[in-house]
């Protein structure tokens, strides 16, 4: 008992917690400006929020630099390289979301101050993901990025229909964190840790797989795949997507699903490794997610409900190196991250360019993208780019991303590996169906409802579609540099 | 009798999934947060039970997480209710069918 | 046998429901409107305020039993507990929800 009762103070690598204490530290302050100057506060909230997030990317760089891996709390939170390039990925997302959010936040209905705060809490949640490795840190990560995303997806004051996305979005959400706490208990009563290391090693000596394991596996994953919408847990997506403000549309689709992603490969590649239910599991759920999602995505006629579809079935993509992780573990790991990265960049360059066509048409059918190319010609080109990177067209960034899946299909062989590889194909000639009716719309029909002002792009705006588009066309022309930060991404624990 | 560990177990299943199935099933969504707690509450029962067969503390540290984050959840689900009852009294999870999904 | 003797006395007895009957009260006050009676809105905020700082005391307490052991350290960590608690009470003063309207 005393042994119990003794306390030594745990070891903090001040260091190794500079991107998460930065993170929390501004938005501490936001809240405090919010406090002290209330409405007069508005104009100074995005920028802080920016410059917030650029300098969380500073302790990063340095812990890059410096190379060793950080363990902290017995192994709860580890530092590692697959941390930092996630984690660098999440800052500058929510940087370009930032951007995207300063003027569609301003003219429309929106508590302000409040928005920013939220999402650097949400922020700092997928930062705190990206590090942990212990049922309980991806718990409270997990729930620290989905409860303030539940409230940004409500956002617009008195709109029933974001009202009814936020609504739809949480009970969803926490129907999804309950399945996974319930596989949490399982698998805890089932290996008498939470850290993910010794569930690991647990899991290694109780040979046999149990009822109890399959269950407790299947129900944490289960709880993720809602999180990254993958069918049949997508019914959420297309309607919170659509009901949401674009910029938080944009956000769930890229950044929340990107963390939900993290979380998984952490769950696959460490917790889990090599647990019967997971190969097949995946195979089903990337086929059923990529095909589906498609194929409802042919018959949209509303642009951000195409894009969402077109998110859910790039998450089936994304889905697809789990299918493999027994066999090319290291090459599936590379093949997902570089995947994310990519996406991130595409998807909120097209997103980018929603937001600016629908700031002059105020609409979001798809007819409202016709005749683009006379009057925004700019835009259209760079919509061309995003489109082209979604679907997987060289030079834009995306077909490096395929060339990752095919890779480490190729590398893990086999029937089942090369089914999937079968399907992928297939699906990604079907994206280009409906990527190619948005390139029709705005290439060869008449301009829509004849309104021919040329579209003012805002200098916030502007600077997301820009550094979208450089990333989305450097990765795609230099696929090295993408490739070095998925080769780097290890995971401390892969090399066990 | 003895009560075992596997009763509670058992409780903790029984009490998941009737907060699951209440959550699919019942449409008022007042209703529908309260089957959520429910459900959290059959984890916090199994954990607590592992937590006590197994002797490690672990298992109650979890419980005291998910309580916190329960109640922050719940909180933000009843904004969002109230937010849109205000709107429309009397309103059940079909009636929000603006967006079809 | 219990089941039994329900089961006969149901097929036996009269079934004759009225309007007065169904409501939830036989006699006295008659119910007013719908069986979600609007509280009153104001009270919904406190509410909500209170079951959040009420749940935040469950990582208050195992520590303040154990106050001397954690020292200097524990003090500086629940400091800044309490502190960014306390920031989302002023912030909830601040919006002016903690006014009696």
């Amino acid at each position: 008992m005393e042994a119990l009762l003794a306390f030594t103070r745990p070891p903090l690598d001040w260091h190794a917690l500079a991107p998460e204490l930065t993170l929390l530290a501004v938005g501490t302050i936001l809240t405090l400006v919010d406090i002290i100057w209330d409405e007069k506060s508005k104009q100074v909230m995005p920028t802080l929020a920016g410059v917030g997030l650029l300098a969380g990317l500073v302790p990063i760089l340095t812990l890059a630099l410096d190379g060793t891996d950080r363990a902290m709390f017995g192994g709860a939170y580890m530092v590692d390289d697959f941390a930092l390039v996630m984690k660098a990925l999440f800052l500058i997302v929510g940087y370009i979301i930032v951007l995207m959010s300063v003027d569609y936040i301003r003219d429309g209905d929106y508590y302000e101050n409040e928005y920013y705060t939220l999402m650097l809490t949400s922020l700092l949640g997928m930062l705190m993901m990206a590090s942990s490795r212990d049922l309980i840190s991806v718990f409270v990560a997990l729930e620290l990025l989905s409860i303030p995303a539940y409230m940004m997806a409500a956002w617009r004051k008195g709109g029933r229909r974001s009202n009814e996305a936020g609504l739809k979005y949480y009970l969803m959400g926490v129907f999804a964190s309950a399945i996974m706490l319930y596989g949490m208990s399982l698998i805890y009563g089932l290996t008498g840790s939470t850290s993910f290391s010794s569930i690991a090693s647990a899991m290694a000596l109780n040979d046999g797989v149990t009822a109890m394991s399959i269950l407790g596996v299947l129900f944490v994953l289960i709880g993720f795949a809602f999180k990254v919408s993958a069918v049949p847990f997508h019914n959420w997506a297309p309607d919170t997507y659509e009901g949401a403000p674009t910029p938080v549309t944009a956000f769930l689709a890229v950044a929340s699903k990107a963390a939900g992603m993290v979380a998984l490969i952490q769950l696959v590649f460490v917790a889990f490794d090599n647990h019967e239910v997971i190969q097949p599991f995946f195979w089903l759920i990337a086929a059923l997610t990529m095909t589906v999602g498609n194929l409802i995505a042919l018959r949209q006629t509303n642009i951000v409900r195409l894009l969402a579809y077109s998110g859910i079935a790039q998450g089936g993509f994304m889905l697809v190196p789990f299918a493999v992780a027994g066999q090319a573990s290291e090459r599936a790991l590379q093949a997902i991250v570089i995947y994310l990265i990519i996406y991130a960049f595409m998807n909120l360059g097209a997103f980018s360019v929603v937001l600016a066509v629908s700031r002059k048409t105020r609409s979001g059918e798809l007819e409202s993208f016709g005749g683009l190319f006379q009057y925004a010609p700019g835009l259209a080109v760079a919509m061309t780019i995003f489109l082209a990177a979604l679907a997987g067209i060289p030079p834009a960034g995306g077909w490096f991303a395929k060339f990752g899946l095919f890779r480490a299909l190729l590398d893990a062989g086999g029937a089942w590996a090369a089914t999937l590889g079968v399907v992928v194909a297939i699906n990604t000639v079907i994206a280009f169906a409906y990527y190619a009716r948005v390139l029709g719309q705005m290439w060869f029909q008449p301009i829509h409802e004849g309104d021919e002002r040329p579209i003012k792009l805002t200098s916030a705006l502007g600077s997301a579609l820009v550094i979208a588009l450089v990333a989305t066309m450097a990765f795609g022309i230099l696929p090295g540099l993408v490739g070095h930060f998925g080769e780097v991404a290890v995971l401390s624990t892969l090399g066990r | 009798m003895i009560v075992t560990t596997s009763w509670y177990l058992v409780l903790g299943a029984l009490l998941f999934i009737i907060g699951g199935v209440g959550l699919l099933v019942r449409r008022n969504p007042l209703i529908m947060l309260m089957c959520v707690e429910l459900m959290l509450n059959g984890v916090n029962l199994s954990f607590v039970a592992f937590s006590k067969a197994l002797g490690d503390i672990g298992g109650q540290t979890v419980v005291f997480f998910v309580l916190v984050v329960a109640a922050a959840e719940v909180v933000v689900g009843l904004g969002l209710i109230v937010a849109i009852l205000r709107r429309a009294p009397g309103s059940t999870a079909d009636d929000l069918s603006v967006l079809k999904g | 046998m219990a089941g039994g003797m329900l089961t006969i006395a149901r097929i036996l007895r009269p079934q004759r429901p009225t309007r007065q009957k169904l409501i939830a009260y036989e006699s006295g006050v008659d119910p007013v409107g719908g069986e979600w009676a609007q509280s009153q809105i104001r009270y919904y905020v406190f509410a909500v305020l209170f079951v959040l700082f009420d749940v935040e005391a469950v990582f208050i307490f195992p520590w303040a039993t154990r106050l001397e052991v954690y020292g200097l350290f524990g003090l500086v960590e629940m400091a800044i507990f309490i502190f960014i608690l306390v920031l989302g009470l002023f912030y909830a003063w601040r919006k002016g929800v903690l006014r009696w309207v």
